[in-house]
């Protein structure tokens, strides 16, 4: 093995599982399931060995679209290849492992459900596209598996497709991620059209860098664009109502794609141009400012939301909020990968173990309907224990460490946007809290919380093997080991102490509110309703945009038409039926056509 | 490597043998005679891989210029030619119902034979650089297509086509000769390179001469204006298309058009270095292809014969190319020129390959009997569908592509009238293609519909020829690298 070929093995071994199950595994469970987990195994010790590595001098890349045009005075030029250097190869070693992980545990989790084998050629088609996302060494090759991530997880989202709420929730994910990547399109074009060069090695040299100095607002501009593929991919807001929706896929789904690895791809797209984004001050503003809301505005949703993986999923939009902020505030692109690391394990953990609850309830979500699940199923409490402290930032769990470090960079940049993520970090605590009460914890609310039962094996395992990074992912000598992290200068003294009262106070109070609760204590239309934003695009979409598409419908039919459409087409069709008379088939006639064509000829060549 | 010129002289020994064999074996299945044929030229295909370009006999007034542009011409008369093969095994049991003979199979082999002769007809024409010789080889391909075109002899429809071949074809006979008469009397040459050098050693031609040398290719241009299809000289296009045996007209749209448009382009060669002639020229060809674009588009709209439609689209195709030889200045006009033939030869053969068993099962070649296709031979239908959009012209098509470089050489060229022509009759030609479409997809199955039964050899190509629609039309490089 050697590090020139170990990424492409990597890349393309999903996609040729997924091409197999495609065609032969509807026959065999087994063997659709082998398939998809043997290919995420392959790509999982290859990355970690390459992981080892050092980074490579040169990697295999093929020419694909070479464009050089004098005529034009346009050059563009595409490869198809990888780049493999520290980011890459975390980023490699996160996906798979996760991937393998969940591909496991998904043997139990879908063992009863129909489509088995659509589901593993899913999975194996979306690690091929989010592989193809971290190894990109160029815009355009991003943008395609960008797309393909986006594809995969509408096939994903839509498995349960003859269900209305799933259908829908697919297609508005798609829909919505096309808006922001039609930003990101853009701004790739901008990029090219400033620069001449796609490539991300070119681009975030000091020499791309220098090109841009001359003309900040276009970078700023740029910037912003790409930044829209961003707020698509990591459900940042106002783009973020797709997220929680795609809770309607597996959980499994939700595990891997909208919290540990998919929902990551937009951070890991601001951190691919970190330099890029450093000399642009003003476009980082606005991540800035977008992120930090996203994350207070995420949290405060979650605190009122009674199904399950909805919580989590608005727990990972604020997450995500954090590390996008993160990446506007930290010196390096490595505090934010750092809580990617730790959250990816950790938000897996957690919806693994709704998973587990889930199945144990029958495919129930609300957890009105739980309550003291603990006894019933006292593995997945104390793992999903352990997850839910890592969120909420406890000390001495993996998201104390990644957390706080965003937050102390967050409040040394931009005081305000960083102490609404202090008050951020409270709040996770509480929603954390009240979910767990909830579910595990008080007296059973209904038949199916009294007759729950344990997960099989299959799935515990992976659960107990995600326990693990989950709890110490951020300790300083594995942070040492895959990050290089520097804490900010001039933190506030008030920090530490005020994030660990507040951490309490979460805790504590969600305890006490929760602990022998029938139904919610508090109830806050506003953020029950998720800030009626999802109704404010409801409104949109049915009184701006239908009432325009039916004024554009109305003109397509009776302008474009009938005067544009008909009318030219009608004299087209007429004057071919006219030319037809030419066709009379007597061969005097063509003879003499024959001749007259001659003379108008010659007449034209030398007459005129 | 070895030279080329004796690749000719084998396939007409192949024809002459197989001749034979069909007269001393009386007994035998004629079909394998087909099959012997597809075998030694699918040899010869292969051998043309090694020819070494060469400039043969009284080099530099060479007759037979084997260079690169020839080279591929020789191998696209030679795959033209086996797929004109398999499209006949396919089509004989119409040609056994036509022809009245003792005993089964009677008149069959010359029907395989044929396209052999023509083939080498074809090849001789792709190296021919004399007019004496680009003559011969014309009347070669010529005479062997009167009598393909006029085989089914019980048919009134292809008797009638055959005359009407015949008649204006030797028209236009007439007036390459008596345009190469002139030629030959101004510059005493009937070389290409020897009529280049002898304008080169003039410094300005007299105005006499000049009218005179026009008026020499002008009629010159007629006669190949004839072969290629293009307006106002195709009037014999679509009752020879409907009538002839459907292999032919097949052969004749891709094999006979391409030998005209490689002739085309030698012939132009000498007469564009004079500026003022060039002009002139260029001018008539571009009124010509604006004519061919226009007449071939419009009159296909009404069309309800596929045969007929695809005679009728093979006139457009004829005016996109002769957009391309308009734009002769471009260094892109040459390559897009061969780029487009090969896509029309894997559109138009997938077209009417499909056609012949569709045509077979439903007894007729309207469009009305691919009504249903789409359930009836879910295959078939897939097919033809990726050879209609490709001859419209859909993106991942060849047919895509070949347009988009005439029209680039065209833009380079500041052909813009001739473009905005071309983009327009682009825009008719989707409708025309797309009826077939909505017959075999949108048209109810009709009660009486046969089975539509498809010979394995006839499957293996139509698959082989979609599948290089798509790959080429995502990949033209090599193609595109076939002339310098």
């Amino acid at each position: 093995m050697n590090t020139l070929i170990a990424p492409w093995i990597i890349l393309f071994t999903p996609l040729a599982a997924a091409a197999v199950i495609l065609f032969v595994g509807r026959h065999s469970k087994p063997l659709s399931a082998g398939l998809a987990i043997g290919s995420a195994a392959v790509g999982c010790l290859l990355s970690w060995w390459l992981f080892l590595q050092p980074d490579p001098e040169e990697v295999l890349r093929f020419p694909w679209i070479a464009i050089g045009d004098s005529w034009l005075q346009m050059n563009l030029s595409i490869p198809i290849g990888v780049t493999v250097d520290h980011l890459s190869k975390l980023m490699l070693v996160v996906v798979t492992t996760i991937a393998t992980l969940v591909f496991t545990y998904s043997i139990g989790y879908m063992k009863t459900e129909e489509g088995y084998w659509r589901y593993f050629a899913g999975l194996s088609l979306f690690l091929f596209s989010m592989l193809g996302i971290v190894l990109a060494d160029n815009f355009v090759m991003m943008f395609i598996f960008w797309e393909l991530v986006g594809l995969s997880s509408y096939i994903l989202i839509g498995h349960y497709f003859r269900k209305d709420s799933a259908a829908d929730a697919c297609k508005q994910a798609f829909i919505v991620n096309r808006v922001g990547d039609f930003g990101f399109l853009l701004g790739i074009l901008f990029l090219w059209a400033a620069t001449g060069t796609l490539m991300f090695g070119d681009l975030t040299s000091g020499k791309g860098i220098a090109l841009f100095a001359a003309n900040p607002i276009y970078l700023t501009v740029a910037c912003l664009l790409i930044f829209c593929g961003t707020v698509g991919k990591s459900a940042q807001m106002p783009l973020h109502v797709w997220l929680p929706n795609s809770m309607e896929g597996p959980t499994p789904v939700s595990s891997l794609l909208h919290a540990a690895t998919m929902v990551a791809a937009g951070v890991y797209l601001l951190a691919r141009i970190f330099p890029i984004l450093e000399a642009a001050p003003h476009a980082l503003d606005v991540i800035a400012w977008i992120g930090g809301i996203t994350c207070f505005a995420a949290a405060l949703m979650a605190t009122q939301q009674n199904d399950i993986k909805r919580i989590l999923a608005y727990s990972t939009i604020s997450q995500l909020g954090y590390m996008v902020l993160g990446m506007a505030s930290a010196s390096s692109a490595d505090v934010s990968m750092f809580h990617l690391f730790t959250h990816a394990f950790f938000k897996c953990l957690l919806f693994l173990c709704a998973g587990s609850v889930i199945v144990g309830m029958h495919h129930e979500q609300d957890i009105w309907k739980m309550g003291a699940l603990k006894n019933k199923m006292p593995v997945t409490f104390l793992i999903m224990c352990i997850g839910g402290l890592a969120l909420s930032g406890c000390p001495f769990f993996s998201g104390y460490y990644s957390k706080d470090l965003i937050i102390a960079w967050a409040v040394v940049k931009y005081p305000l946007l960083g102490w609404l993520s202090v008050a951020t970090a409270g709040l996770t605590a509480f929603y954390t809290v009240r979910l767990l009460t909830v579910v595990f914890l008080g007296k059973p609310r209904g038949d199916q919380a009294k007759h729950a039962v344990e997960s099989p094996l299959v799935m515990l395992v992976p659960l107990a093997c995600l326990a693990l990074p989950s709890f110490i992912a951020g300790y300083p000598f594995i942070e040492k080991l895959f990050f290089h992290v520097e804490e900010p200068t001039a933190v506030p003294h008030l920090l530490h102490p005020v994030l660990l009262f507040l951490f309490a106070v979460g805790v504590v109070s969600a305890f006490l509110l929760y602990r022998n609760a029938e139904k919610d204590p508090i109830f806050i239309p506003l953020f029950a309703n998720r800030l009626y934003i999802d109704n404010l695009y409801d409104w949109l979409v049915k009184n701006i945009q239908g009432r325009g598409a039916a004024v554009l419908s109305w003109a397509d039919r009776w302008i474009v038409d009938l005067f544009i459409v008909q009318i030219p087409s009608k004299i087209v069709w007429g004057s071919g039926f006219v030319l037809r008379f030419f066709q009379i088939g007597n061969i005097q006639a063509y003879a003499f056509f024959f001749g007259l064509g001659v003379i108008g000829l010659v007449h034209f060549l030398i007459f005129r | 490597m070895t030279p080329s010129f004796p690749i000719e002289f084998c396939v007409l020994f192949l024809g002459v043998v197989l001749l034979l064999a069909d007269a001393f074996f009386p007994d035998m299945d004629k079909r394998k005679l087909a099959h012997i044929a597809l075998v030694w030229l699918g040899g010869f295909l292969v051998a043309t891989f090694f020819l070494r370009p060469a400039l043969l006999w009284a080099s530099p007034a060479g007759f037979y210029l084997a260079d690169p542009l020839g080279i591929f011409f020789k191998q696209f008369a030679l795959v033209a030619t086996m797929l004109t093969l398999v499209l006949a095994i396919e089509y004989a049991p119409v040609v056994e119902r036509a022809i009245p003979g003792s005993k089964p199979g009677a008149g069959l082999g010359e029907f395989f034979i044929l396209p052999v002769f023509t083939c080498a007809g074809l090849m001789w024409m792709a190296s021919a650089a004399d007019f004496i010789m680009i003559f011969c080889a014309l009347e070669l391909v010529t005479i062997s297509f009167y009598i393909q075109v006029a085989y089914l002899r019980k048919c009134p429809a292809s008797l009638e086509a055959g005359t009407k071949f015949l008649i204006l074809g030797a028209l236009s006979t007439g007036f390459l000769v008596y345009g190469i008469t002139w030629i030959y009397g101004l510059s005493g040459q009937t070389g290409l390179s020897a009529i280049a050098g002898a304008f080169a050693g003039i410094p300005a031609i007299p105005q006499s001469s000049q009218t005179a040398l026009l008026f020499g290719l002008g009629l010159v241009l007629v006669a190949l204006g004839f072969k290629v299809a293009a307006a106002p000289f195709q009037f014999w296009v679509p009752d020879v298309y409907h009538g002839a045996p459907t292999p032919v007209t097949a052969f004749l749209s891709v094999g006979s058009k391409a030998a005209g448009f490689v002739v085309l382009m030698r012939v132009l060669g000498p007469f564009l270095t004079v500026p003022e002639i060039e002009t002139r020229v260029i001018t008539v060809l571009q009124v010509l292809a604006g004519i061919t674009l226009i007449y071939g588009n419009l009159a296909a709209m009404p069309q309800t014969n596929l045969k007929r439609l695809l005679g009728y689209s093979s006139i457009a195709h004829a005016g996109y190319l002769l957009m391309g030889v308009a734009s002769v200045g471009s260094p892109l006009a040459g390559r897009a020129i061969v780029f487009y033939l090969v896509g029309y030869l894997l559109m138009t053969f997938l077209a009417f390959l499909i056609l012949i068993p569709v045509a077979k099962a439903a007894g007729g070649d309207d469009i009305a009997h691919f009504n249903g296709l789409g359930r009836r031979s879910p295959g078939l239908a897939l097919a033809m569908l990726l050879a209609m959009l490709s001859l419209a012209g859909l993106p991942f098509t060849v047919g895509f592509l070949g347009k988009f470089f005439i029209f680039e050489a065209a833009m380079q060229e500041q052909q813009y009238f001739l473009v905005a022509i071309g983009v327009v009759t682009v825009a008719c030609g989707f409708y025309y293609y797309l009826k077939v479409v909505r017959a075999m997809y949108w048209q109810p199955v009709p009660v009486d519909a046969a089975p539509v039964e498809f010979s394995p050899l006839g499957r293996f190509a139509a698959a082989f020829l979609a599948a290089l629609i798509l790959i080429v039309g995502i990949f033209p490089k090599p193609i595109l690298d076939i002339l310098p």
